[in-house]
């Protein structure tokens, strides 16, 4: 116990440590502001530049960034509408309405303090129950995930707005995008038209970009006169009353997180999404409508993707299986640091363990101190003139797409899909349940198949499977009660339910 | 930043002289690894790549290329100039893309650099599989057929060449459930979700250590360092003897055509870097055999592997085009 | 229900041409792996198109019977000028990157949207459009190396002949 007191506190004690795991926060909330800058690809280097150093300060340099990285994304989704990742996709429907009518800096001030509450719960149950959920994620099988991405396409009701027809589509359009290219199972290829071109599939990121960067940025140049929105700056930091106000619901939506974090093959993006889906179903009556403001919209998203943080370090700590991308990259971090990560690792090295747990929960504080203080310097690139906002935007949007591939094509995407989400967003055409699509297809499509061959390819052993398994069952009537409480059906149902009982 | 902006249009101005009096490296090489960040490929590219930097004098940027099973990475180095700054990291899998139809380019196209080492098959089993050996494994698959559950990861991956050569000696009636390479793979496996898996031996060294998988048997004439106490798979069934050794590589290639001088540095970087005592532990840790071979051993054991491999593809019947028709010879 | 919608100009067209693509896209699903198994890699895409094809159809008959709303016109609201001048902008762009290369493309793109944009004066607009272009630069080329496409400019040379010139300064 005093031993692991000791490991948990190195990063705190030692100035050099302390300074990397401060740095890497800070960068890493640039490096997540900027659409078309990863984490994924920042840590990547990180591999290459740390190569030489000790194993302490390389590992404290990359967690800085990625939880850094995590919370940067809501900036530029609250500022801009333009999320700079894909976990920011949900702050951004009440994000940047709040920042509309100048209140970007409540706005960025409650993202950054339930950001820290959120990071804090998922490095707390990391800390003391990483086995514990690490054999319950251990425990989902394919027909699991299958399910896990169907509750997920249901969120396109809540992400529908206006239409939930057009929602529909624009749902099983991305599906459809997720499976372009050479299918990873059986290498046949969709939706290629034979060609070169289409074989590599479409980068998500580039239509991340195109849809929420540059089609916003064609849509604003229509008010490019329109002075820009005067943002108050006076209380930044929220008072104890809204934080405990919102706390409820942020364990909630922070449990969330963790699990969907520590699930392999599903990360912050999934589960900031279905965390805003549960803050809608659970919140009666916010005090502004979702979409045009509700400070739900951003609680929830935003301590969901920052616990699913310390979510995705549990398998990676306890078994080294990676929780998603950037963990992926710091089990390789390990390797060529000469550890072997693996369900090993935490009885040969408790040390490392603890250690990154307390790197984890620095990099929370710096996310805090560097969040709260920053806001005046970025709340003036909304204040910006359009006109030079605008080209600057489109500029890095390009760059963006280029840079997760190096590949001139995922700008032809970026731009065509820029372009398209114009055109759908002047139609009213929701452009979230595109992206949900794609970031679902893959987890949808890959996980059916394995679970329908696994039950060589029979429908009624496929059930028989879902009925006898407590937790496919449980996520089998989640989906079924979902889905029926958003048809009308359920609306006529309940109205008469309450006649009743008046 | 004014001093910035100075210096570099006062460089731009002096490149073209510049350019001409220096000697390959004078730029930064672009190294295309064709797989994810995190994977074996990219682990092993990014441990001996600052090594062979020190001795080149230059740098290299690494970048992942995914998609199209590595075939977007090999296109986009052949279709780059051939001049020593555009370098595919890579692993065996291009040798079997024209007989499985998965694209009309391999190694065949590309020079190579250093093959750094190989890795060895080796079968496991889920921690409560009814069955701790090969023989056993054969046994409960007669007797339950259909019912077992094999981890692939596409045709032509290791999964599907070691099964190749299991069902080239003996019937597999067995369920094949795909994954997207060996990592979510072995995660299943722990998780029940299948019940065996072809894979490299080092992805599954450190679960058989902690007891969360059970190795079976290894697919090599000798017994691995990493696991000595794992059987071979000749010492039970010698008639797979005429396929092994067999084993993913990974290897560094540049385009055919690219100056002697640029792949003479290049091979000389890589082949010192490759002899790093750090580099050599890492390896060995994860049951990879060094290998460090260019030039005509390189080529020779590139001609081999994919004479052996396509031709067993192919008596299988797995394959969508006969390695005849690309004037692959049989061994 | 909500009694008689209005559509906007072009609407319709692009419901129209929604449902078009859609089939085409059924077409194309369908001729993946036909009804080979419920398993093959052709059944989802099958059954996502489907989907929106049916949705596409029905968003196009509501849209054909919703009246026009007369307010709104294409070269006015939707695509005016000044968005499809940027449009087009964008496309040259992309078009132009790879042949010329990633330095003067972006600082001609910069400085005509900028200019033609703001309508400041040339000063305002190539300052800001310069110093913009180098952040950009600093961040991606140098700080994350991301290789943009050099093409007539040696950047690469240049940059390593700037890194040994600091190298052997100290």
């Amino acid at each position: 116990m005093f031993d692991s007191l000791m490991y948990f506190l190195t990063v705190w004690t030692q100035p050099e440590l302390l300074f990397l795991v401060g740095l890497g926060t800070l960068a890493g909330i640039y490096v997540g502001a900027i659409p078309g800058l990863s984490v994924t690809m920042a840590v990547s280097i990180l591999i290459s530049f740390t190569f030489s150093w000790d194993v302490y300060p390389a590992i404290s340099l990359m967690i800085g960034t990625y939880m850094g990285g995590v919370y940067g994304g809501s900036r530029t989704a609250i500022l801009l509408n333009i999320p700079g990742a894909p976990s920011a996709i949900a702050t951004a429907m009440d994000g940047y309405p709040m920042a509309q009518k100048g209140e970007a800096g409540v706005a960025i001030g409650v993202t950054t303090v339930m950001s820290f509450v959120g990071g804090l719960i998922g490095i707390l149950v990391l800390a003391v129950a990483a086995p514990l959920v690490s054999d319950f994620a251990l425990g989902f099988q394919p027909r699991d995930y299958m399910l896990l991405a169907v509750l997920g396409i249901l969120l396109v009701g809540s992400l529908s707005g206006g239409s939930l027809l057009k929602g529909i589509f624009a749902g099983a359009f991305g599906i459809a995008i997720g499976a372009v290219g050479m299918d990873p199972l059986t290498f046949t290829e969709r939706f290629t038209f034979d060609t070169q071109l289409m074989r590599g599939g479409v980068s998500f990121i580039a239509v991340m970009i195109g849809m929420f960067g540059v089609s916003e940025a064609l849509h604003q140049l229509h008010h490019i006169d329109t002075p820009a929105v005067k943002q108050k700056i006076g209380r930044i930091v929220p008072s104890w009353g809204v934080v405990r106000k919102y706390l409820p619901l942020s364990m909630q939506t922070s449990t969330i997180g963790v699990v969907i974090g520590a699930l392999p093959g599903t990360g912050g993006d999934i589960a900031a999404l279905m965390a805003y889906d549960h803050a809608k179903r659970v919140t009666k009556n916010p005090e502004v409508p979702f979409g045009e403001g509700a400070m739900e919209g951003l609680v929830a998203p935003e301590t969901a993707n920052n616990a699913a943080v310390g979510g995705a370090f549990i398998p990676m700590m306890t078994l080294g299986i990676p929780g998603d991308a950037v963990t992926a990259i710091m089990i390789g971090a390990l390797f060529i640091h000469g550890l072997n990560p693996g369900p090993m690792l935490m009885i040969d090295k408790p040390d490392m363990f603890w250690f990154i747990v307390g790197a984890l929960s620095l990099a929370n504080c710096f996310m805090l101190i560097f969040g709260l203080t920053g806001i005046r310097v970025f709340t003036k690139i909304v204040e910006m003139p359009r006109a030079v906002l605008i080209p600057l935007i489109l500029l890095l949007s390009i760059v963006g797409a280029y840079a997760v591939n190096n590949s001139i094509t995922d700008i032809y995407w970026m731009l065509g899909f820029g372009v398209f989400g114009y055109f759908m967003k002047h139609y009213d055409y929701p452009l979230g349940p595109v992206i949900l699509g794609v970031i679902l297809s893959r987890l949808l499509d890959d996980n059916w198949r394995r679970a329908i061959i696994s039950e060589r390819e029979s429908l009624p052993r496929f059930f028989e499977g879902i009925i006898t398994s407590p937790l496919s069952l449980t996520l089998f009537v989640a989906v079924i009660l979902i889905f029926v409480s958003q048809t009308p059906l359920w609306g006529s149902v309940k109205s008469r339910l309450a006649r009743k009982a008046a | 930043m004014s001093r910035n902006l100075i210096s570099a249009i006062v460089a731009l101005g002096l490149t073209a002289t510049v350019a001409v009096a220096q000697d390959y490296p004078t730029k930064e090489i672009q190294g295309i690894i064709q797989w994810g960040a995190g994977g074996s490929t990219d682990t092993v590219m990014r441990a001996v790549t600052p090594g062979a930097e020190g001795v080149l004098g230059g740098s290299v940027v690494m970048q992942n290329m995914t998609g199209g099973v590595g075939a977007i990475a090999l296109n986009y180095v052949a279709d780059a100039d051939a001049d020593g700054y555009t370098v595919l990291m890579g692993a065996e899998n291009p040798l079997l893309y024209k007989v499985m139809g998965l694209g009309d380019k391999d190694y065949s196209d590309f020079t190579p650099i250093n093959l750094l080492a190989r890795g060895t098959p080796i079968l496991v089993a889920g921690p409560d599989a009814p069955f701790g050996t090969y023989p056993e494994m054969l046994a409960y698959i007669q007797e339950h057929p259909g019912e077992v559950k094999f981890g692939s990861t596409g045709p032509g991956g290791l999964p599907s060449v070691v099964t190749a050569m299991i069902s080239s000696t003996t019937e597999l009636d067995v369920i094949f459930v795909p994954y997207d390479g060996d990592g979510p793979a072995l995660t299943a496996l722990q998780g029940g979700a299948i019940d065996v898996m072809p894979a490299v031996l080092g992805a599954s060294v450190e679960g058989i250590r902690a007891g969360t998988m059970k190795p079976l048997v290894v697919f090599d004439i000798e017994a691995s360092a990493a696991l000595p106490d794992v059987p071979t798979i000749t010492s039970t069934n010698p008639e797979f003897e005429a396929f092994l050794p067999w084993g993913p590589f990974f290897g560094v290639f540049v385009k055919n055509g690219t100056p002697d001088d640029a792949v003479a540095k290049l091979s000389a970087a890589y082949a010192e870097a490759a002899q790093g005592q750090d580099f050599i532990d890492l390896m060995a840790g994860r049951g990879f055999t060094m290998m460090n071979i260019s030039g005509d051993e390189a080529q020779a054991f590139l001609t081999k592997w994919q004479q052996n491999t396509a031709w067993l593809m192919d008596d299988a019947g797995l394959t969508k085009v006969s390695p005849a028709d690309f004037g692959i010879a049989r061994p | 229900m909500t009694p008689p919608k209005t559509r906007k100009s072009g609407e319709l067209a692009f419901a129209a041409f929604l449902s078009l693509a859609s089939l085409v896209l059924l077409y194309n699903a369908y001729a993946i792996s036909g009804f080979e198994a419920l398993s093959a890699p052709g059944a989802i895409p099958m059954a996502t198109t489907l989907v929106m094809v049916i949705t596409t159809a029905i968003i196009f008959i509501k849209t054909n019977r919703a009246k026009p709303d007369g307010e709104t016109s294409f070269w006015v609201d939707i695509m005016p000028l000044r968005i499809a001048v940027v449009t087009l902008m964008l496309i040259g762009y992309a078009l132009a990157l790879k042949p010329i290369g990633f330095l003067p493309t972006s600082a001609v793109f910069l400085l005509v949207v900028i200019k033609y944009l703001s309508r400041r004066s040339w000063a305002f607009s190539i300052g800001i459009s310069l110093l913009s272009l180098v952040i950009i630069y600093l961040v991606f080329r140098i700080v994350f190396t991301v290789l943009m496409p050099a093409g007539i400019v040696p950047e690469g040379e240049a940059l390593a002949w700037v890194r040994t010139l600091f190298s052997g300064a100290n």
